[in-house]
């Protein structure tokens, strides 16, 4: 019988090609980074049981579920609000999987495990914003849209979820954005199109930013 | 048009899908044919104030009950329909 070696890849394997793309002859406006490798377990309430959820996620998380489009940041994972009555849990390193979650929230929630379905690509740099303002129609002006804010949107018709993140250590903004595995390559071109004009640095990274 | 989801803020209309007519109530398991007949097909063509299920398939897939004029386009409530955020439904 063959054997087989199942290799899990990321879903822009082929479209990310690391360095530099468009614009050249500046310093690189945008620069978007990969980050492969991630657990992302989906939380969603049984019907009436998100207070049951919310205490079962203090306890396990210490740090309070998000109830409105928030992202939290707890010691060892981020809470990422996708919905009336759910939210995401994105880690790194195996400290939340599936069946350890599915034991600590069996009582009130359905859970199910994303870690290989979605992308995640972090959007930085000077020009982020303006990049992202061809795409989103959200506003992501630092006055109302803070560390920590989320949102469930669509970009391209495609639906993603986004928020910000921790400010890299130069200061810049960092937008997150977690896009359905199949469309990632096809967001990544859309994100690159628009982001040519101001010169692009492209990465991936085994770590959260 | 834009619509303020009541989970989301205010959206733009491409995140939202129409269904149609919230008003029609689905009849008890014993009803006539003619009853089923009018809940299955029969629709008022409003001018004016009406109910409608919307879906904001682009945000976060939560089903909507929204009163809109049809005359102006003027959206007066926006609530989760029922069943949908539990949570919030009612607070």
């Amino acid at each position: 019988m063959a054997e087989f070696s199942w290799v899990s890849r990321s879903p822009l394997q082929h479209a990310l090609v690391a360095g530099a793309y468009g614009a050249r002859d500046v310093e690189p406006g945008v620069s978007l980074t990969e980050v492969r490798n991630f657990e992302l377990i989906q939380i969603m309430a049984r019907r009436g049981r998100w207070a049951d959820l919310a205490s079962a996620a203090k306890t396990r998380f210490g740090v309070a579920a998000p109830d409105v489009p928030k992202a939290i940041q707890s010691p060892d994972a981020a809470l990422i609000w996708s919905g009336p009555d759910q939210f995401l849990v994105l880690s790194k390193g195996g400290k939340h999987t599936f069946a350890p979650l599915s034991q600590a929230f069996s009582q009130s929630a359905s859970l199910s495990d994303q870690s290989h379905a979605r992308a995640l690509i972090g959007v930085s740099g000077a020009k982020a914003r303006t990049m992202l303002a061809k795409l989103s129609s959200i506003d992501l002006h630092p006055t109302v849209f803070p560390i920590g804010a989320a949102a469930a949107t669509s970009i391209d018709h495609t639906s993603v979820n986004l928020w910000r993140g921790n400010d890299r250590p130069d200061g810049q903004a960092v937008f997150n954005l977690l896009v359905f595995a199949t469309f990632a390559e096809s967001l990544w071109h859309t994100i690159l199109d628009a982001a040519a004009e101001y010169g692009v640095s492209i990465a991936y990274a085994e770590e959260l930013a | 048009m834009r619509i303020v989801c009541p989970f989301c803020g205010e959206r733009e209309l491409g995140e939202f899908t129409y269904l149609g007519d919230a008003k029609p109530v689905r009849p008890a398991a014993g009803a006539s044919e003619d009853e089923v007949f009018d809940y299955v097909y029969l629709r008022d063509n409003v001018a004016g104030e009406t109910s409608e299920h919307w879906y904001h398939g682009g945000g976060c897939r939560a089903w909507l009950k929204i009163a809109r004029n049809t005359l102006t386009h003027e959206i007066s409530s926006v609530e989760p329909a029922a069943g949908v955020g539990a949570a919030k439904v009612g607070a």
